[in-house]
């Protein structure tokens, strides 16, 4: 473990994320909502770790843990051996410098009351990368970079398309010259002929940049062209940890299976056997004993309602987390 | 988002005065605000130029020619004292206009800080701040501003502080609602994410963000307090005797509104018409500001 982790950009460790619900007139806490329950993984630098899952799975959430954007309820994450979630104030704002994120909405991701320049220009300020007529240089150095022209500093977000706007908030993640993104579903909300010049920009940014990504996605053909390795994730849990080739191969979680088996396959002859799972993810408020897949496992056993399964390492290197790959004995 | 017009896809870089230009645009299509844009310019002017429009001296008593109706001599006529209505409402305009605007002033710098600290904080802070302004706005505004004349002695300094401690509330619940809304967007989590600081993000982030309801309060605002001031002038609290003050004026005027009622109509027209000039171009902002009334 000590060996991994001196050579793991990130290591995170049972990270937990509850949310609290509160109701009444005292606004008393009667419940949790249990985003993210015991997550655990490490990306090792230059790597593109792809987090997937249905949407409120806690992907989205674990990546804003990890950045702090969320305060984490239990866990721990170490980012370059340093500890991430109790660093100081002043630790925190030298960490953020080398960690950042790209978001989901490219329309809310921008203040739309500033400029573009402005709004690149201020983070660079605050953390005294640049002055005076620096700023302005090295913000249309990242604008170029990101395939846009220097003169777009000039605008307001408005004025962009949703795609240019995707390049606005990469240069703004790329300004502080950055070596961990989280990319937080960056593709998802533009248009298909879009996606792939960002996720081209994304790969020729890593590629210069040496960058490491926590690539968060629901869109499994896009994970196959950019992820090293992939994480599956269901209701808060990890339920599936393999490298790339390894997952699309021979995914051992029966819910890896059914969301491989929905891809669309761009061959109308080819007959696929999809699997249909039933019903609805449960509440992550009440989660299932057991398996969080047991509800809608269609290899239900019934030692799923009652243990919980744990991630361990399969013989093909795969880890799951699943009593049909790892029976107890 | 409004569709780009060819201007926007040309090459030079745009001024910035584009989100003014457009809502002046949209504020001109509006009769009413219009309507209401000439009537406080013609009050402006009126107060601005008090000493040139004036016939007489605003405070010059002639016992001789006590509440005479409108002649060409006295335009609006004399009151009690003989004192020429016309000059002391042109003076007293001064007044009600800088109670409007320095009471908003005063109710904008501390009511904005207070929500937007309040909301973005949250917790038992904002909690704390939210029961002490429900208390506030428990209070109608003018008795409030009759109990904080009470404890600051009368005057229209004093009058204006009141008016403006009795908007401070009506600014923060205004404001931490705006906040509420604007701290769960996307650039400011990246605003966080970049390291920036709390403050930093409240004022350059959040606040431009949340100005369009808070310069639409502050024209009806104005109106309020312009309101709430002549009705403290009226109840004696405001302007003491012999500053010419609307409120001031048709109180003393109530006593001939049978034999002389000119003393009461013109003073109360001008309250009227200020206020609605006020609220015409408040109701016209909002529509200007608001994107999806365009």
């Amino acid at each position: 473990m000590t060996t991994a982790a001196a050579a793991d950009i990130l290591v995170v460790t049972d990270l937990k994320k509850y949310f609290p619900i509160r109701t009444g007139v005292l606004s008393r806490i009667s419940g949790y909502v249990k985003a993210v329950d015991g997550v655990s993984f490490s990306i090792k630098p230059g790597e593109t770790f792809a987090l997937v899952g249905e949407s409120g799975c806690g992907k989205s959430t674990t990546g804003r843990t990890i950045l702090r954007l969320y305060d984490a309820t239990s866990g721990d994450v170490q980012y370059n051996g340093e500890d991430v979630l109790g660093a100081s104030r002043e630790r925190m704002r030298k960490l953020r410098k080398s960690m950042q994120i790209v978001f989901q909405d490219p329309y809310s991701a921008l203040n739309p009351r500033m400029t573009v320049g402005a709004s690149i220009g201020e983070i660079l300020k605050v953390h005294r990368i640049a002055a005076g007529k620096e700023i302005r240089e090295r913000v249309e150095e990242v604008l170029v970079r990101c395939g846009l022209e220097a003169y777009h500093s000039w605008r307001y977000p408005h004025e962009f398309s949703g795609g240019q706007r995707q390049r606005v908030v990469i240069a703004r993640a790329l300004a502080l010259d950055p070596q961990f993104i989280v990319a937080d579903e960056p593709i998802s909300a533009l248009d298909v002929s879009i996606q792939s010049q960002i996720i081209n920009l994304l790969e020729d940014l890593q590629d210069a940049y040496d960058l490491t990504y926590l690539f968060i996605s629901h869109d499994l053909s896009v994970v196959r062209h950019m992820a090293d390795r992939v994480g599956v994730m269901y209701l808060g849990k990890l339920v599936e940890l393999a490298p790339k080739r390894q997952f699309y191969k021979e995914p051992l979680h029966p819910y890896s299976q059914a969301l491989l088996s929905a891809i669309p396959v761009s061959d109308p002859s080819i007959k696929k056997k999809r699997i249909i799972l039933k019903g609805d993810v449960p509440s992550p408020a009440n989660p299932p004993a057991g398996c969080p897949f047991h509800t809608r496992c269609p290899y239900l056993m019934d030692v799923c309602r009652s243990v919980t399964p744990e991630l361990m390492r399969a013989e093909s290197g795969t880890e799951v987390a699943c009593h049909l790959v790892h029976p107890i004995t | 988002m409004q569709a780009t017009d060819i201007k926007a896809a040309s090459l030079m870089p745009r001024k910035k005065t584009s989100e003014f230009k457009e809502v002046t645009r949209h504020l001109i299509k509006n009769r009413a605000a219009v309507a209401g844009l000439v009537i406080i310019g013609v009050f402006i002017l009126a107060s601005l130029f008090a000493p040139v429009f004036a016939t007489h001296d605003p405070l010059r008593t002639e016992l001789g020619n006590r509440l005479q109706p409108p002649t060409r001599e006295h335009i609006l006529g004399t009151d009690e004292l003989g004192r020429d209505l016309f000059s002391r409402m042109l003076y007293g305009g001064r007044i009600s206009l800088n109670i409007g605007i320095i009471s908003v002033i005063i109710g904008l710098t501390f009511g904005v800080p207070i929500g937007a600290v309040s909301g973005y904080f949250g917790g038992k802070l904002d909690i704390f701040t939210q029961r002490f302004i429900d208390i506030m706005i428990a209070f109608p505004g003018i008795l409030l501003a009759i109990v904080i004349v009470t404890v600051l002695g009368v005057g229209v300094e004093n009058v204006m502080i009141a008016t403006g401690i009795a908007s401070v509330p009506i600014y923060a619940r205004l404001v931490r609602g705006s906040v509420l809304a604007i701290k769960e967007q996307s650039y400011v989590d990246a605003a966080h994410a970049a390291g920036l600081g709390d403050i930093r993000i409240i004022f350059r982030q959040i606040i431009p963000n949340c100005l369009a309801p808070i310069i639409v309060q502050s024209t009806f605002q104005i109106a309020t307090s312009i309101l709430w001031a002549a009705g403290l002038g009226f109840l004696g609290l405001g302007a003491q005797a012999p500053t010419p003050e609307w409120g001031a004026i048709l109180s003393n005027g109530r006593a001939y509104i049978r034999t002389a009622h000119h003393l009461t109509t013109y003073p109360g027209l001008a309250i009227l018409f200020m206020v609605l000039g006020f609220n015409l171009v408040g109701d016209g902002l909002r529509d200007a500001l608001d994107p999806k009334t365009r």
